[in-house]
């Protein structure tokens, strides 16, 4: 069906993935996936962050999203266990409603020569979308050519997203990631891209981009969710609008078909709806398709939850 | 078993397959042709797999093992070459005969292909398969690669859209005047356009094509019929479809538009059956899927021997672009009995109208928020009367928690850098900025930023960022807003358009947030002159938009007849043109010929048909409009000035001419009069005009802001200036001035009082580059309206022997 779905990782490319929620002026934990990082895990737990404080409270107060390559020397708290668990990268995606930071999503990856894939951070300038920084596992070559491109309103998956402000999934990445796939022939292609728009305070634009891989895909099933008073009106639900799953296939309906929907609370999308906050959910019988961990990161267009993207391991 | 043989693998013969293996499994023996080497495919989701939003793995509908299943032969890439119906048999490109017991044609459609000179150019082709979506992506793999797609309908914007995903530089030319015009009005397609223009993509409307130019054989352009050329590596045609008929023709079959099918989609002959896009019923042709699918399963039944029959039903459209939510259903054409109810948002780029008569909902169209569109096509489609719920019948089903209309939501929807005072140049963030710094009413915005402290027109727009910033800490004053339509003040209206810089009545209407879907006979004449005078270049003249005398170019008279007054450039006229004015009157059998004010000769009593065959008299005598009629300039008044006069100092005579020769056609707020007095002793009147100029040894007294009508003023003195050159431009600028800033229906003096004159003479005649920006801004509109609308519509008289000597003619 589709590249990441071809066969199965032997370790998936985000290692942790962890929800810092502000509590009493500082951001605490809320919840986590650490696999099998126990030590880090319990490190986390006792850990929070000021405004400014490490990689959660770095994306809080300077409203962006953060790619932290390299903890040794950084402002990155946690770097002992990190080293300890085999952790090297990091990115911090805050979650504002409208002025308010609703929490900061945080994921680690491992370093790796095989694994391939890409979480990057494109930021306006001067009407076109830059690459701010990224963090690209063993795919060097597609790195450099990365911060070499930039993407016009409308072009390619972060100059699609930046126009139409939604969540795009790609399944063939066209304008600039074309030419950078065919430069990497040999290697592993990334084809699947899931594109979303990182609202922050103030009116500077960035656009969050993952990237999957065959072999080491950074989610096995994705979804997009719209919950836009526009779409569903006024009932606290969401309305699929995307998704390809390994397992199930394409996820979308068709013109004819029913669509799915979820209620607020129901499943951990429906929790994201309801809560607002990203959730991050492993070990629970309940996931769609047999996963075993989920990602559920809502974006806020102003004060309204527009939509919810999910990622599946 | 019985045989069934199926021409076209399309989504109406899979969907009618999958209802005939349902009813009766392994019951047919099915033989599938189609002319595209693949199976049933979901068509319509072609666009997402042109951006790449899908693959084309994904939107298969049958695979080979589905056929396989169901045990269909299956002929891929062939070509059915001919129909026998009398022995039953399908006869295939290679000769091949199957026999059928039932036929089923599934022929669909072909794009229709605009015959343009280079048509038949390498990389000239339609939007309808699989070939062509590869087409296109492969052409968007060269870096740089441009597309050109001809037709903004569904399909044309949903190609345009993937091929900017793709990285393609793309422009979309549309003939008519809005996008989806057959599926959106004007207001929604504003929207639409809008959107796609943010995503880079370049949209031409009301544009003709007149051929396709190419380069060794490949295209190169497409050259408008204005001779404009658009470079391109790829054009698009998407202009249309047209049922595939030419078999069933060729096999004898009754067809219309296309195959005429029964209710229960049977054919002329009760054998052979058709669905989908290739069939006509009850005399329509369908080309949405929901019908398609609705013939299918009636296809299905008929083929068991139960009885169905297909009805049409309403359909409604969706557009397949991420980020593009629109949604329209019905029929939504003004008409008499029909009502519309319009909501507007323009801070989320919201429009919604519903279409009303008889108290049923005819049609809806909404765009940016279409989450009560089912609920509206449902009401249109089950007729429902709604005269209970009209009053919130556009808030939806959960109307109570319906956003209420917001008065300021225009204001509120401004981005910070948008310009509310043009005079300073101050932008909402900074009065906002203001306002957090603790300004909090309209004498502290003026004091901390200038803003609203020169000219004084964006005061309305300054008090409505007071009000959203300080909400109910700020007490609006009262203004009066333009018509019922609105809520904003010309003024405010003025202000939105040069600063969103609005070039369109739809764009107007939508960030302004206007209550009616197209506005009144109050709003349209002055937003029609606002437009046309900020945005000479960009907006078009709507004639629908004027008042009957300026649409007739004459006076409408009390009897209805219609009064002439052709130009007399400063006053001054020839023998000749007394000759013609002489014939025409007596041709036309003019009862009335008056010398007007204005030192003119008026026509009183022409019969409308009559009109542009007394226009085409008078223009052969080399005379045009004196726009009697109009909004603009009517006359420069001259006294006989230095040539005769022993008294006179300039020669006001030549200056009236070319003051009127270089104004005529410039359209203003009101009538513009304007009168060159050779001396101080003032013959020409020139102290209650509009624009004065009274001439004096040492130069040229120019003032403004005189009248004698109901008011009458004197003028005030704007400035002195030495040469005529120099006298010439002040009053271009003092014009262009004027146009740019007074409320429509204005006369310069009421104009005068509400800016004040030193506000007048800082711009220009003070500062003289800001005099000769508005001086360019005055020429550069010109260039565009300084014609005779007579020439337009002048016709040589038929009915008047056209071959004869004219002149002979009307003396007899």
């Amino acid at each position: 069906m589709m590249d990441t779905v071809l066969d199965a990782p032997t370790r998936t490319f985000i290692e942790v993935t962890e929800v810092w929620v502000p509590k009493d002026g500082r951001l605490v934990l809320a919840n986590g996936n650490y696999g099998a990082l126990d030590d880090f895990a319990a490190v986390s737990g006792q850990e929070s962050f000021g405004p400014g404080e490490g990689l959660p409270g770095k994306a809080w107060a300077e409203a962006r999203p953060v790619v932290l390559k390299g903890f040794e020397g950084s402002y990155f708290k946690r770097t002992d266990a990190a080293k300890a668990a085999g952790l090297t990268s990091a990115v911090a995606i805050p979650v504002f409603a409208g002025d308010i930071l609703k929490a900061v999503l945080v994921v680690l990856c491992g370093d790796d020569k095989n694994r391939t894939g890409a979480i990057e951070v494109w930021a306006e300038n001067d009407g076109l979308l830059m690459l701010s920084d990224g963090y690209y596992g063993a795919a060097r070559h597609f790195e450099w050519v990365s911060q070499h491109t930039h993407f016009p309103r409308g072009q390619g998956l972060p100059g699609g997203v930046w126009a139409s402000n939604t969540p795009i999934l790609m399944r063939d990445l066209g304008s600039g990631y074309r030419f950078i796939r065919a430069e990497s022939a040999g290697t592993a292609g990334l084809t699947t891209g899931l594109g979303m728009p990182i609202p922050v305070p103030g009116s500077k634009t960035f656009v969050l981009t993952l990237l999957s891989a065959r072999g080491t895909p950074i989610a096995r099933r994705f979804e997009i969710w719209d919950a836009r008073k526009a779409k569903v009106g006024h009932a606290r639900e969401a309305v699929l609008i995307d998704g390809i799953c390994a397992r199930e296939g394409p996820l979308w309906s068709g013109e004819t078909e029913k669509e799915r929907r979820v209620d607020a609370w129901q499943g951990p999308v429906g929790k994201a709806l309801g809560s607002g906050l990203p959730v991050v959910e492993s070990g629970t019988p309940a996931l769609a398709a047999g996963y075993e961990s989920m990602v559920a990161l809502p974006i806020w267009h102003g004060p309204e939850l527009a939509h919810i993207v999910a990622w599946y391991c | 078993m019985k045989k069934l043989v199926v021409i076209g693998a399309g989504m109406a013969t899979g969907r009618a397959l999958e209802h005939l293996f349902e009813t009766e499994p392994g019951a047919w023996d099915v033989t599938l042709f189609n002319a595209e080497p693949r199976g049933n495919y979901n068509r319509i989701m072609l666009s997402p797999v042109l951006s790449g939003e899908k693959t084309y793995e994904e939107i298969v509908t049958h695979d080979a093992d589905w056929y396989e299943a169901h045990g269909v032969t299956c002929r891929f890439g062939e070509k059915v070459a001919s129909v026998d119906r009398d022995r039953k048999v399908v006869i295939a490109e290679n000769g091949d005969e199957v026999a059928y017991d039932k036929l089923l044609f599934g022929t669909g459609s072909n794009p229709f292909i605009i015959p343009l000179p280079g048509h038949d150019l390498d990389g000239v082709i339609a939007y309808r398969d699989l070939e062509d979506t590869y087409r296109m992506m492969e052409t968007a793999g060269t870096p740089g690669a441009k597309a050109v797609v001809i037709g903004g309908g569904l399909l044309g914007l949903e190609a345009a859209a993937g091929l900017r995903m793709r990285g393609m530089e793309v422009c979309v030319v549309h003939l008519m005047g809005h996008l989806m015009d057959r599926q959106l009005d004007e207001a929604a397609g504003y929207l639409l356009r809008k959107a796609l223009t943010d995503r880079g993509i370049e949209i031409r409307c009301s544009t003709n094509s007149k051929q396709i130019l190419g380069e060794n054989g490949k295209v190169r352009a497409l050259e408008l019929d204005d001779g404009t050329e658009i470079p391109c590596d790829l054009l698009v045609m998407a202009v249309g479809i047209r049922p595939n008929v030419k078999l069933a023709q060729e096999c004898g079959l009754a067809v219309g538009r296309a195959i005429h099918v029964d209710d229960q989609m049977v054919t002329s002959d009760p054998d052979v059956l058709a669905v989908g896009e290739c069939v006509e019923h009850n005399g329509a042709i369908f080309g949405l899927v929901a019908p398609l699918y609705d013939q299918a399963k009636v296809v299905a039944k008929t083929l068991t021997g139960e009885h169905d029959s297909f009805v049409q039903r309403e359909v409604s459209t969706k557009l397949k672009v991420t980020g593009c939510d629109l949604f329209s259903a019905g029929d939504f054409a003004d008409g008499e009995g029909r009502e519309d109810i319009v909501f507007r948002d323009p801070a989320r780029g919201v429009y919604k109208r519903i279409v009303i008569e008889d108290n049923k909902v005819v049609g809806a169209v909404m765009y940016g928020d279409t989450s009560d569109g089912n609920w509206f096509f449902g009401l249109i489609k089950d007729g429902t009367d709604i005269a209970d719920m009209r009053e919130n019948l556009i808030f939806g089903p959960a109307f109570q928690g319906g956003t209420p209309l917001d008065p300021l939501a225009a204001v509120a929807a401004l981005p910070r850098d948008a310009e509310i005072c043009g005079c300073n140049g101050v932008c909402k963030g900074q009065i906002e900025d203001a306002i957090a710094a603790g300004a909090t009413d309209l004498g502290g915005i003026r004091a901390t930023t200038k803003a609203s402290a020169s000219c004084g027109t964006c005061t309305g727009l300054v008090e409505q960022v007071l009000a959203v910033t300080l909400g109910d800490d700020f007490v609006m004053p009262a203004s009066q807003s333009i018509c019922a339509c609105t809520d904003m003040t010309h003024e405010d209206v003025r202000r939105m358009i040069k600063s969103q810089k609005l070039t369109s009545m739809a764009a107007v209407f939508q960030e302004c947030g206007w209550k009616t879907s197209c506005g009144c006979h109050v709003c349209r004449p002055a937003l029609n002159f606002y437009l046309l005078a900020d945005w000479p270049l960009e907006y078009q003249d709507d004639p629908q938009s004027r008042f009957i005398n300026e649409r007739k170019h004459a006076n409408i008279q009390k009897d209805g007849t219609f009064s002439v007054v052709p130009r007399m450039w400063g006053g001054i006229t020839t023998p000749q043109e007394l000759r013609a004015i002489a014939d025409a009157a007596e041709k036309y059998s003019v009862p009335t010929v008056k010398v007007t004010g204005g030192q003119r000769i008026d026509l009183l009593g022409v019969k409308g048909e009559d009109l542009p065959s007394i226009w085409y008299d008078l223009n052969q005598a080399g005379m045009v409009s004196g726009y009697a009629y109009s909004k603009g300039l009517r006359t420069v008044k001259t006294c006989v000035g230095t040539d005769h006069c022993r008294f006179g100092t300039q020669d006001s005579t030549g200056l009236g001419i070319k003051l009127e020769k270089t104004l005529h056609g410039s359209w203003t707020p009101h009538k513009l009069k304007l009168a060159v007095s050779g001396c101080p002793r003032n013959c020409a009147e020139a102290t209650c005009k509009d624009i004065g100029v009274v001439c004096v040894d040492s130069g040229y007294q120019i003032s403004i802001g005189g009248a004698a009508g109901m008011d009458v003023r004197e003028t005030t003195l704007l400035a002195q200036v030495a040469t005529e050159e120099e006298a010439i431009d002040l009053i271009k600028a003092v014009t262009q001035c004027y146009r740019e800033h007074a409320k429509y229906l204005d006369r310069i003096y009421k104009w005068m009082d509400k800016v004040g004159l030193d506000w007048i003479q800082d711009q220009v005649v003070n500062d003289l580059e800001s005099r000769q920006a508005h001086v360019y801004r005055f020429e550069l509109s010109q260039s565009i309206y300084r014609k005779d609308p007579w020439a337009e519509h002048a016709k040589k008289p038929e009915k008047y022997q056209p071959l004869a000597d004219l002149t002979l003619e009307a003396a007899e």
